[in-house]
């Protein structure tokens, strides 16, 4: 509140409106002796002729021994904010003393008239201060509806995407007040697979719900990539932790369901535990807390180990803020966890979520809710999302390119890798840049490694010579002071079809390996060649590997 | 952090995930990620859901994995591959020698 009223100065302001009678006159007389007050005089038609009422104490004198004329009636019966009434008669005073704040019966003593006249400009203060806070209160209220129609917009569209209209969950969300502090978000990652996010933040409204906004970026953003659910609770930790203040955290539940419906991962911080239970209704496993809720723990304390479980096909997951189990029921009672795994086991079926929800509500009677409720339950079922798949590509873009790599360049850089974040930008290569960079990767290690390095596969056949290796072919290429190897990749937009030939300057025996045992732990560059590609060509003069690749 | 290793269900699960490029560049940390295992015979799963590039050196490091662990975990699952790391692995035939999901 920034509106105060000035307490008016020590001289009361009084409107004094007298019927003209002799004892107004005489009243009038006395209460002006010590000039005590600044009193603006009125004969009762001056004064109901005024167009608004002044904000001043307002003192009626009137003869209640003569006849009251019609106009002196009207000024009797209006209601004035602060008004004393000083007569002669105590029937006048009792008639209309409903209308007036105070009367006073004549003859009195001066000093008590000007006490009377003080109190009423305290109380004409204490009404014009009231009326100010009024003023001020509406103009926040109204302030404060359009910031949570804005924030409420803000929220709309940080949580479009939300799938809460996933064929295999269904919902029971129940804020207190407009903001929901709970946050139930679902969202289809990359390979068909499903994410939810059951959060609950300290308290309930506005304030526990702006932490839904980054939270919900940060989820939606990780599930477009496919985020393992160790590496989403620990980003979001991170975040938690350096948003919310002291007092403030947020319990929270996330899962990921494979997209067979069978392989469920999930992470519990500070959440009550979910419930996995069968069609039956039975109780399968419960899914207990074990870990403490978002932004408590510092990122290198922090323990984003996940559990992990089957689900029997047609198994359903309860998803539930303390909400639910802390509901307060039309008896005084909290429903509890056992109450709701009863529930649970009595509407096991996705066809009966609603009758599990009209049970809960019929629980809860008129009882107002003292905390937010969510209720989720997803249905382990293959998903039926398929892979997130890129817009197929109309039009491809001509090119070729040709590298020529020296040792230096050798040494230093990752070319296969550096080739394949260009190519990976272009129409059609990018969806298939994983097979592109295996034949590229396949055909340039066998260039460097045997053709200019002159190192021997079988040395890779156990685990410490594979190792050694590698090791080996580091050292190798930093003492390389000759030798290159060109890459050309040509892409022909008609027939899209890739065509690449790597070359190198080596002596070395740059036979591809060739190795049919499934279970040795090298020479397998050559077959996948064989199987990924066409037309592929080892020419010994020009050293020079060829093979073509179609889209 | 191109790897990320976890247990998983009180040890009784290993979770190897691999993020970006999966090759010999990580031929030491992928071998000191299965290094210790425990004697909780666990499952272990390389989750490839992050992997956008591999080649044979990374399928070679799977196989000596597998040959190293042997009977000491209950089996190996290769799971969230995209579809082209899947083919890869199909064509290599490693269906036949890891569980792939």
């Amino acid at each position: 509140m920034d509106t105060f009223v000035e307490l008016s100065s020590s001289t009361a302001s009084l409107c004094v409106v007298g019927d003209g009678s002799v004892f107004a006159q005489t009243v009038a007389n006395k209460l002006d002796q010590h000039g005590e007050f600044e009193v603006s005089w009125y004969t009762p038609e001056t004064f109901l002729g005024l167009a608004e009422l002044p904000q001043h104490p307002v003192l009626l004198l009137i003869d209640g021994e003569a006849e009251l004329s019609s106009t002196v009636g009207a000024l009797l019966r209006r209601s004035y904010p602060v008004a004393l009434l000083v007569s002669n008669t105590a029937s006048l005073l009792a008639k209309y003393a409903g209308q007036m704040t105070d009367v006073l019966l004549w003859p009195a003593p001066a000093e008590l008239l000007n006490a009377r006249i003080n109190i009423l400009q305290r109380l004409q203060d204490t009404h014009a201060q009231l009326d100010a806070m009024r003023h001020s209160l509406a103009w926040h209220k109204a302030r404060v509806e359009r910031e949570h129609q804005l924030v409420e917009h803000i929220f709309q569209n940080a949580l479009s995407r939300n799938y809460l209209d996933f064929k295999h969950v269904h919902t029971y969300l129940t804020p207190v007040s407009k903001f929901n502090g709970d946050l139930c978000l679902i969202s289809p990652g990359p390979l068909g697979n499903i994410y939810m996010l059951m959060a609950d933040f300290t308290g309930h409204g506005l304030a526990p719900a702006t932490g839904a906004l980054p939270l919900s970026q940060a989820f939606f953003a990780m599930a477009d990539r496919g985020v393992s659910v160790a590496e989403m609770v620990t980003e979001f930790n991170f975040r938690m932790n350096r948003l919310l203040p002291n007092d403030m955290f947020c319990a929270a539940f996330l899962l990921e369901l494979s997209a067979n419906g069978e392989r469920v991962t999930y992470w519990n911080g500070g959440m009550p535990p979910a419930l996995l239970f069968d069609q039956q209704g039975i109780i399968l496993k419960r899914l207990p807390p074990a870990h403490m809720a978002l932004g408590v723990i510092d990122d290198d304390e922090f323990d984003s180990r996940v559990g992990t479980f089957r689900a029997p096909p047609n198994s359903s997951i309860a998803l539930f803020t303390d909400g639910v189990t802390e509901l307060l029921g039309h008896q005084q009672k909290f429903l509890g966890s056992d109450a709701l795994e009863v529930l649970l086991s009595k509407y096991p079926r996705t066809a009966d979520f609603s009758r599990l929800v009209e049970e809960l509500e019929h629980f809860r009677g008129e009882t107002p809710l003292h905390d937010d409720l969510s209720l989720a339950i997803l249905t382990c079922l293959p998903t039926g999302l398929g892979e997130a798949t890129p817009e197929p590509d109309q039009f491809g873009l001509p090119f070729s390119f040709d590298v020529l790599l020296k040792p230096e360049h050798l040494s230093t850089i990752d070319p296969v890798g550096h080739i394949l974040s260009a190519l990976s930008q272009l129409p059609y290569l990018r969806r298939h840049r994983t097979t592109i960079y295996l034949f590229l990767a396949e055909a340039f290690n066998n260039a460097l490694e045997h053709g200019l390095l002159g190192l021997d596969s079988t040395l890779k056949h156990d685990p410490d010579g594979f190792a050694e290796y590698y090791q080996l072919r580091q050292e190798r290429l930093l003492e390389l002071t000759e030798g290159e190897i060109r890459i050309h990749v040509t892409f022909d937009t008609k027939l899209k079809q890739l065509s690449v030939q790597v070359s190198d300057s080596g002596t070395g025996v740059a036979l591809l390996d060739d190795n049919h045992d499934l279970t040795q732990s090298y020479g397998r560059g050559l077959e996948l060649l064989r199987q990924m590609t066409t037309d592929l060509h080892w020419d010994q003069t020009t050293r020079t590997v060829s093979f073509k690749y179609s889209f | 952090m191109p790897l990320h290793r976890q247990f998983a269900n009180d040890g009784k699960e290993l979770i190897i995930a691999i993020k970006g490029k999966f090759d010999f560049g990580l031929v030491q940390e992928f071998r000191q990620a299965y290094g210790n295992v425990g004697d909780q015979q666990p499952t272990v799963f390389i989750d490839l859901r992050e992997t956008e590039y591999l080649d044979s050196s990374a399928l070679g490091m799977l196989l000596n994995m597998r040959k190293s662990l042997g009977k000491s975990v209950k089996g190996i699952h290769i799971i969230n591959c995209r579809p082209e790391v899947r083919s890869i692995l199909d064509i290599s035939r490693f269906d036949k020698l890891f569980v792939i999901e």
